[in-house]
């Protein structure tokens, strides 16, 4: 398996297009029936539980969010960073400022219209925030930019969050949660709410052109500005789509706390935050989904187990909530070293039957799809490959799947071979009918 | 008839290499230029300059008398040059289709905002791009391909998917490099062919850096000459293919480089 | 002979620095001192970075905890053993131990798989080994502050500081035994790279372990010893550094040291050991006079005198990220790297 392990950021991106074959009506009742038992059993549990349950659920439904955020960085342009809880807690604290000393909200009251307001201006800070971040990342890629955002996060850390008028020390700056939602069960669903918005803009993400050009980016830019892509500005606003993300992340995170305290914000959670993107799958937004939302919940899910949750505290010793980063960290790397593709590829068989096509546990144009390969001619002639040469024009060595294609494809004409993908150049001599007729 | 592509003077040089030097190439309207030298005379080199992948240091590019020098890669695009790479320029990650509806990119009628939030004019745009794209990839005999990764199709079909993502661009002007890399004598008559009809039923110019004497000679127009970073020569290709200095740059020359019986094959 | 002249360049920078302050009781010398002492820990931690960087090509997150895990064992052996009495010369080596133990077992789980891997995946992957230290100190150790003492007691039993006083500071000896080893590890890490076959062996696999297992020299072999010997001067870093440093915590060598000591590798140059003890040095004197400006330098706003630092908070931190982004947009192999 280590064979197929290595590409965590290379691993399957996401797909864009459904296909042609259709599930029957049938089919499509299914489907709709298992999604609506999903998001219903969602929302019925959010509805049923106890309090403190209903508010770790909000804290999944953020970190959902933040992992969404992460993954337009860390999946879709494919870089690194480790200082996103620079993003979040500067977007925290300006949420609650905003709430608190401008808008007038009281320890006891603030109107949902400021809350909207303050997440709005959370969700700007965010942007502006990760917009520098992305100027600096034209110029800079790679491990250096991994290091360059820990040290981003860093200074929001030892600098940011120390500014007395936006922090207010110690103490932290108090944001109330808006009127009408002020339960724990009511903020749930306000969070669920900015999911569902947060879902609905990836999703158009990568059915539009931006998502495509920002893929295409990530994978090979000069092809994509060759494409007509214009490198600079699709990286830029990746990063400002991502901090917009942080930014809303981190106004729901202040108002849930009520107090916003620049100790939440510490370097141990962004890398956690990057981890959980990781086991759930670097582009994958299901998988995603499900491994910040098992991050978030992981200390409640050892309390549903009784003996365990018993044996931890007491014989142990120890809070289950001490275990998350042991047990997270250690799914990360048998992530990496095992199943790149993480949480989302686990579960991909469901969530392609979901999305229309048909049951099966290998993604079309990936194992089940082979291409022949063409057979490997002995070379038509010595001077073609002499002429071509080792190197490209301007002193390049060639690549050495180039020059293993090159061998492939030199080979006799299509009436010697049987197999289809030759025969395409039969196409070309034959002329295909819509062609001709021009 | 006026000159689509007009490089004047251009020149580039990396650090104490000189890479090209005073290079001027007209193109003219629905001509097939060629470009031949020998491997190193910095024809891909050229390709990077007049698509802004490298900037010259010196002399202008222009584009139906619009100087381009300065535009950045994605404007030149957009003005209607398509390229192809000599190593398959399509991005590795994406599938066939994908690759096809990124190409459309300069074409697309909404806005990055508007797709965001899911204005209705990007579904139906949506749709539009993904028509036009299995059009292509029905023209060309690929739509049995459109959903599968790039990895592991064979070399010859990578090229032809090339093809249609460059046709995707919608480009006036196409800068080809070695279409004809990998294909023995059939293909690259075929392709020759092919050419001919692109270029008459979608107007098309074309500038294209090739090896292949044969179809050089039966596809081209005209045809200039480049060795270490200049225009050697330039004129009709058959003047250009019996010129001796032609001949003592390609360093004696291959059997396939000169036989009076293959310049007969090729179409007029 | 290039970096003959940067360091003396830099010596003579801080030489400069010190007798232009001299006699002037609040001028920064004392703060030089301090920013030197501090700097040799960066210096040696960067050392480590610096080794994994030059054998894998990669920057190791896990450089920190290697320093923590030392601490902490050393801790274990000589605060929480109650039935034999066990001297700190004993403890010590048994932490040095724990930490390479932990260097080659990263190595083996972590490194060795992803030797093909595209290098972010290798630093998520120190990323993860990192956090798993981390929360294996937390559930061990909870998440509270131990003290460790030092190897030599800061005063005597009546309470005299026992150090020695440079310009109105007195230096603890923990603080020079540090710059002490430090000034070592120079010497026998110089010698050694460029002078024993090993050390040789090293840095050729480093260059293109292609060729190296062609000549014959084993890849794995030197994979093991170069995460070993990085672990080895991790650890130390971490028992030299955590006495003085006022606790003991989970990740307390990560938080603390280990961006301003990649600061340090970056600016003396990823691929330069002689580069990770300048740029140590200078790191450190970089963020000690920060300080010192931030304490002495005011700004008048609305007639109220204000010290720099109570308008830009953690004046010191900001210093440093700003050398690393001069460094990295101006000269990204830093003073005495090879390569961009």
């Amino acid at each position: 398996m280590t064979a197929s392990a290595t590409e965590v950021m290379e691993a399957p991106g996401p797909t864009l297009e459904a296909e042609r074959w259709s599930p029957s009506a049938g089919g499509w009742t299914a489907r709709l029936l298992v999604l609506a038992a999903i998001f219903g059993g969602v929302i019925w549990v959010t509805a049923i539980v106890p309090n403190y349950w209903a508010d770790r659920i909000s804290l999944a439904a953020i970190f959902a969010i933040i992992g969404l955020s992460l993954n337009i960085v860390l999946g879709y342009v494919g870089q690194v960073s480790l200082g996103h809880h620079g993003f979040v807690g500067i977007a925290a604290f300006v949420a609650a400022y905003y709430a608190t000393e401008k808008a007038g909200c009281s320890l006891d009251a603030c109107s949902f219209g400021t809350f909207m307001t303050a997440t709005v201006v959370a969700a700007l800070s965010g942007a502006v925030v990760a917009m520098l971040l992305g100027l600096i990342a034209l110029r800079i890629k790679g491990l250096y930019l991994a290091l360059i955002t820990l040290a981003y996060g860093f200074v929001a850390e030892r600098s940011i969050f120390e500014i007395p008028f936006l922090t207010r020390g110690g103490a932290g700056m108090p944001a109330t949660r808006p009127d009408g939602w002020g339960t724990d069960r009511e903020f749930a669903f306000l969070c669920f709410f900015f999911l569902a918005a947060v879902i609905f803009v990836d999703w158009r993400l990568l059915r539009s052109k931006v998502g495509r050009a920002i893929l295409a980016i990530k994978h090979s830019e000069s092809v994509a500005s060759t494409y007509g892509v214009n490198v600079t500005s699709y990286k830029v606003l990746a990063f400002i789509l991502s901090g917009i993300f942080a930014g809303i992340a981190g106004s729901l995170l202040a108002f849930r706390a009520e107090t916003v305290v620049s100790n939440d914000f510490n370097f141990a959670i962004a890398l956690l935050w990057v981890l959980m993107v990781v086991v759930g799958g670097l582009g994958n937004r299901v998988g995603v989904i499900i491994g910040s939302a098992f991050f978030a919940l992981f200390p409640f899910l050892i309390v549903l187990i009784g003996p365990l949750d018993h044996f931890i505290r007491d014989t142990l010793g120890r809070e289950p909530d001490y275990f998350t980063i042991v047990i997270g960290s250690a799914l990360a790397i048998l992530t990496i070293i095992q199943y790149p593709g993480g949480i989302g590829e686990q579960v991909s068989p469901i969530t392609r039957w979901l999305g229309g096509k048909r049951f099966s546990l290998h993604a079309e144009g990936h194992g089940g799809h082979k291409p022949k390969e063409a057979k490997a001619a002995k070379p038509a002639t010595g001077g073609l490959l002499a002429k071509v040469g080792l190197h490209n024009e301007d002193g390049t060595e060639r690549s050495d799947e180039a020059l293993a294609a090159l061998g492939r494809a030199v080979e006799r004409p299509a009436s010697h071979d049987p197999g289809p993908p030759p025969d395409v150049w039969g196409a070309l001599v034959g002329g295909k009918k819509k062609g001709d007729e021009r | 008839m006026s000159s689509v592509l007009n490089i004047k003077d251009t020149g580039i040089r990396f650090g104490g290499l000189v890479a090209l030097k005073d290079v001027n190439i007209q193109v003219p309207e629905w001509e097939i230029v060629g470009l031949i030298g020998p491997n190193g005379a910095g024809k891909t080199t050229l390709f990077n300059c007049i698509m802004g992948a490298y900037q010259a240091n010196t002399g202008s590019i222009e584009y139906r008398d619009r100087d381009i020098s300065l535009l950045p890669t994605h404007r030149r695009v957009a003005l209607g040059i398509g390229r192809t790479f000599q190593n398959i320029g399509l991005v590795r990650g994406l599938t066939v289709l994908e690759n096809c509806l990124v190409a459309q990119h300069p074409r697309i009628g909404y806005g990055a905002i508007g797709a965001l939030v899911g204005a209705p004019r990007s579904f139906s745009e949506e749709r539009r791009l993904k028509r036009y794209a299995m059009e292509v990839l029905d023209f060309l005999g690929l739509t049995h391909l459109a959903h599968s990764q790039l990895d592991g199709l064979p070399y010859g079909t990578l090229k032809l998917i090339e093809i249609g993502t460059v046709l995707a661009t919608d480009p006036d002007l196409l800068l080809l490099d070695e279409p004809s890399s990998g294909m023995g004598p059939d293909e690259a008559h075929a392709l020759g062919e092919r050419l001919l009809k692109l270029r008459k039923t979608l107007n098309l110019t074309v500038l294209m850096i090739e090896h292949h004497v044969p179809l050089v000679v039966g596809v081209c127009d005209y045809v200039y000459v480049l060795n270490f970073g200049q225009i050697m020569t330039s004129g009709r290709p058959q003047e250009v293919q019996r010129h001796p200095e032609v001949i003592a740059a390609y360093l004696g020359g291959e059997a396939e480089g000169t036989s009076e019986e293959e310049a007969s094959d090729v179409p007029a | 002979m290039r970096t003959g002249i940067v360091i003396g360049a830099t010596v003579a920078l801080l030489a400069l620095v010190l007798i232009l302050g001299a006699g002037d009781d609040g001028g920064p010398n004392a703060y030089v001192v301090i920013g030197i002492a501090t700097g040799a820990i960066y210096g040696l931690v960067a050392l480590g970075l610096v080794l994994v960087y030059k054998g894998s090509r990669v920057f190791n997150f896990a450089q920190g905890e290697f320093g923590t895990v030392a601490a902490f064992t050393v801790f274990v052996l000589m605060e929480q053993v109650r039935s034999v009495d066990i001297p700190y010369w004993a403890a010590l080596p048994a932490g040095l131990l724990v930490a390479v133990a932990l260097g080659l077992a990263m190595e083996r789980v972590v490194v060795r798989p992803l030797m093909n891997s595209p290098r972010i995946t290798l630093l998520v992957a120190t990323i993860a080994f990192a956090l798993l230290t981390v929360g294996v100190e937390i559930v061990l150790f909870l998440p509270e502050a131990k003290v460790l003492e030092p190897l030599i007691a800061a005063t005597d039993a009546s309470g005299n500081p026992n150090g020695v006083e440079i310009f109105n500071y007195i230096l603890e000896p923990q603080n020079i035994i540090i710059v002490g080893v430090l000034a070592l590890l120079a010497v026998v890490l110089g010698y050694f790279f460029s002078k024993t076959d090993l050390g040789l062996a090293v840095l050729a696999t480093s260059q293109d372990s292609f060729a190296t297992r062609v000549v014959g020299i084993g890849v794995e072999r030197t994979s093991r010893f170069i995460w070993g010997t990085a672990a080895f001067l991790g650890g130390l870093a971490g028992i030299l550094y955590v006495p003085i440093s006022g606790s003991l915590t989970p990740g307390a060598m990560t938080s603390g040291i280990l961006i301003p000591a990649f600061t340090a590798a970056v600016l003396g140059g990823m691929t330069s050991l002689p580069g990770a003890f300048l740029g140590g040095i200078v790191i450190g004197c970089v963020q000690s006079l920060a300080n010192w400006a931030g304490n002495t330098y005011t700004l008048t706003i609305d007639d109220v005198v204000k010290p720099l630092q109570s308008i830009i908070p953690g004046l010191p931190d900001v210093a440093i990220i700003i050398v690393l982004l001069l460094v990295l947009l101006i000269r990204p192999q830093g003073l005495l790297g090879s390569e961009a």
